[in-house]
């Protein structure tokens, strides 16, 4: 429309102003409404989390998520203006996931060198030892890692562990899930296990397998949470940030120990 | 398993003859003795002397017998030696069970860090490199060695460790004259080059008529880059293969900040005249005033935003582009550390004689049958802003680190096990296996004057003292953990073509000194940052020293013959 209209209500503004009609400006208004609308949406839109069955740090128990990194977690967030979502999907997977889709983080992976450029990073969460378990009636005299170079082992994809010992010339057999390994361990398929000592324990407890202690703990990691790339760098701090206090007042020590987990 | 494990079974005997010690130590030395004649040969000591040292270790390791203990270290050759050789000798010979484990340099820094700030007991010791010299002595966290070895550690001290025979004491010790580190091994940031090549008749000829002087070792950049452009464009094919006078690696990954931070800023000239590192303004282009960082911007004093730091990475990027093969650009450090081996290559601006045992295997295409290289290394050529006095490139220090939060007692036991891979009665071995030298006896034997030839150039390097000219990052540096991830993370976007070199570096000085402030509210103190004020470019380009104003001419390119250039080092 231009000009003036006769029935219309329409006053022309003051000269120097923008000529703004009232439907214009009740569409703009809720316009601006939505747009903001929109951006608390965003704002509010809670961080996808991924998580993998690994005892005692995570596991489904019925419906309901338990575990050291499901607790973890919640005290994480709680000390942040953020909310998050937590799903269990294989990690492999779930790192897929989390290098192509804003929003995503993954834990706990192992916060290595190679992986150090694909990832924002919210560390450490947990430190990790990793053994090498031979079968129950076999023992396999390890001093060194150099002295299981003539043995198969076994680990599972993504584990970080498995990618360590391949890298190093080591023959390595990966499977997707971890637990398959204690029944290849047990049958022979390989004569080594390379394994998380928390996890592993758990592991053999829940499946009456026993294969003792290892021969060698041979490796140790930081296992982090690994969050999209382009996550905003004032998540990353927030989450940081609460981590640390969370070290500092002495949360973490006591999770553990309520896990009966040695730091 | 139900057996008993190696380990366990060494255990046991260890304790079942601690009560009948006479017979414990007879099966340590035994143990000793055979390692010292089957493993610990070549030595600088007479066997004699090699027992006794290792009669030392039996004697001072009996408290700590049946211990195991955790160290950790980058993966290099000689760090492989000692978790696969070194640590399983120990082992049998003092009872103490080391796991040595072996990761990526970056990783051993995240985890020194997640020490210091979880409190947990990660590692009982680190080998960690001296670039963190900075961060240690400012930080209250790592154990001051030499106070260490006067009191707490005094009777776990070997006493012919002989500090003073380790070149590289300056670069673990603090402004306050505090030794923190015990070097490892150290390797150096040097030229490497196709010796054959460059000594063809017919390219020698050719290179003279196109660009007016000898092929030689370049002395500058410019002279580096017709070589590159020699190579790459006008010679291309050798033999029937592709060939080219350039190689580096630029994949968006830590390593690629290495590169920059470690030795092509210093090479370029950003910093100022001064060993080991530039004063006030070093090779990172943080200004110091006394020990305290003031800033990396030109704006405060520094030059990590300056018109040499924009040349570097200029030059990185042209030459990369021009002259590398196209992998380069995908390549990190350890991927492109193969490269040079395939026989490709005519040169590459500095190369880390780390991997001088990786590429003197025999049957590699640069090797000849005779057992000697076809390659040398040589002092790198330096960048227009580069002046006499100052650092010429990186020399890397791995260095004992112990934790102050480390029980006393592990970390005694992890101090035996660090003198003992940097005794001499294992030190030379260890040299001839990773080449990567840390004492001066070691350097000076007749032994690796027998093997200089077929190191390239590597024995005449650490004979002069290009072993002091070339250095590790310095103490200006306060938080090395913590601002290494700014380089690879800023400079990879001016790499990838998301800004321009200035306001890319713009925006990593700016970062930097964001960083240096938050250092300085949160942990103030003697040498903690404190920023200078906000000054124009001009206020500080115009003023002496670094950093430096813009230099528009490009000096003649300049080449020397080897030996010459060698020379330059005595």
């Amino acid at each position: 429309m231009s000009g003036n209209s006769k029935n219309s209500d329409y006053v022309a503004p003051p000269p120097g102003l923008i000529n703004i009609s009232p439907a214009l400006l009740c569409r703009a208004l809720v316009l601006v409404l939505l747009l903001l609308l929109s951006v608390s949406t965003l704002r509010a839109e809670p961080l996808n989390i991924l998580t993998y069955e690994e005892s005692p740090y995570a596991l489904m128990v019925g419906k309901t998520q338990k575990g050291l990194l499901v607790d973890m977690l919640a005290e994480l967030f709680s000390r942040t203006s953020l909310r998050y979502k937590l799903r269990f999907i294989p990690l492999k997977r779930a790192i897929i996931t989390v290098e192509r889709k804003p929003g995503y983080c993954v834990l706990p992976i192992v916060r290595s060198q190679e992986r150090e450029a694909n990832f924002q990073w919210i560390s450490p969460m947990l430190v990790s030892r990793y053994g090498l378990f031979s079968q129950e009636k076999r023992s396999i005299p390890l001093v060194t890692l150099n002295d299981a170079r003539p043995y198969k082992i076994g680990s599972f994809l993504g584990s970080g562990i498995g990618e360590y010992l391949l890298d190093l010339g080591f023959k390595v057999e990966l499977t997707s899930l971890s637990a398959l390994n204690l029944h290849k361990l047990k049958r022979g398929r390989f004569e080594l296990w390379a394994a998380d000592l928390i996890s592993a324990r758990e592991m053999m407890r829940k499946q009456g397998i026993k294969f003792g202690r290892p021969e060698l703990v041979f490796y140790t990691s930081i296992r982090a949470m690994a969050c999209y790339r382009g996550m905003p760098a004032e998540q990353l701090s927030e989450l940081q940030n609460a981590l640390l206090s969370m070290y500092q007042d002495g949360f973490m020590k006591a999770l553990y120990l309520e896990y009966g987990v040695d730091m | 398993m139900v057996s008993l494990s190696l380990r366990f079974m060494v255990l046991l005997l260890f304790t079942m003859l601690a009560g009948v010690s006479a017979q414990g130590a007879a099966l340590q030395k035994h143990m000793a003795e055979k390692w010292a004649a089957d493993e610990f040969q070549p030595s600088t000591l007479t066997v004699n002397e090699q027992m006794q040292e290792m009669n030392w270790f039996i004697k001072a390791s009996e408290p700590y017998r049946g211990m195991q203990i955790r160290v950790v270290s980058e993966r290099i050759t000689t760090h492989w030696y000692e978790a696969s050789v070194l640590a399983k000798a120990f082992f049998e010979i003092t009872g103490i069970h080391v796991v040595h484990e072996l990761t990526g340099e970056d990783d051993v820094i995240k985890k020194l860090s997640a020490q210091i700030l979880t409190g947990q007991n990660i590692y009982d010791a680190y080998i960690n490199d001296s670039d963190l010299i900075g961060t240690h002595f400012r930080s209250d966290a790592v154990v001051a060695l030499s106070d260490f070895i006067k009191a707490k550690g005094a009777d776990v001290t070997l006493p012919s460790l002989d500090l003073q025979d380790f070149i590289g004491l300056k670069f673990t010790t603090g402004p306050d004259g505090k030794l923190y580190q015990l070097p490892d091994q150290q390797f150096a940031n040097l030229y490497w080059y196709r010796h054959d090549w460059f000594n063809r008749k017919d390219f020698k000829k050719r290179f003279k008529s196109r660009y007016g002087y000898e092929l030689g070792v370049p002395q500058n950049w410019q002279a580096y880059e017709d070589i590159a452009e020699f190579f790459s464009k006008d010679i291309k094919e050798i033999d029937g293969q592709r060939v080219y006078g350039h190689m580096d690696y630029a994949k968006t990954d830590p390593s690629l900040g290495w590169r920059m931070s470690d030795a092509w800023f210093s090479m370029a000239g950003v910093g100022d005249r001064g060993l080991p590192n530039g004063l006030p303004v070093d090779e990172w282009g943080i200004k110091v005033e006394q020990c305290r960082p003031v800033g990396a911007s030109v704006q405060r004093g520094g030059a990590l935003n300056s018109p040499a730091a924009v040349y570097a990475v200029d030059k990185f990027k042209e030459w990369l582009t021009k002259y590398a093969p196209k992998q380069a650009s995908e390549l990190n450090f350890t991927q492109a550390g193969q490269w040079p081996g395939k026989g490709i290559i005519a040169q590459q601006i500095f190369w880390y004689t780390a991997f001088v045992a990786d590429l003197t295997k025999p049957g590699l295409a640069v090797m000849n049958s005779d057992g000697t290289p076809k390659w040398r290394i040589a002092p790198s050529p330096v960048g227009k802003y580069w002046q006499s006095g100052m650092k010429s490139g990186y020399q890397d220090a791995g260095s004992w680190t112990l934790l102050k939060n480390t029980p006393l007692k592990r970390q005694q036991a992890a101090w035996l096990y660090a003198q003992f891979v940097v005794s001499k009665t294992v030190s030379l071995k260890k040299t001839l296996v990773g080449l990567t030298p840390i004492r001066l006896s070691d350097i000076e034997s007749d032994v690796m004057s027998e093997r200089a030839p077929y190191l390239g150039g590597l024995v005449e390097f650490y004979r002069s003292r290009g072993r002091d000219v070339w250095t590790p990052t310095g103490t200006n540096v306060p938080d090395y953990p913590g601002l290494a991830g700014y380089w690879w993370q800023y400079i990879s976007q001016i790499i990838e073509g998301k800004v321009s070199t200035q306001s890319g570096l713009d925006n990593f000085a700016a970062a930097v000194d964001r960083h240096l402030a938050r250092l300085g509210e949160s942990a103030p103190g003697k040498c903690a940052p404190k920023l200078n004020p906000l000054s124009k470019r001009d206020f500080w380009l115009k003023k002496s020293g670094s950093p430096k104003a813009v230099i528009n001419e490009s000096p003649a390119g300049k080449t020397l013959p080897y030996q010459e250039a060698v020379n330059v080092w005595k």
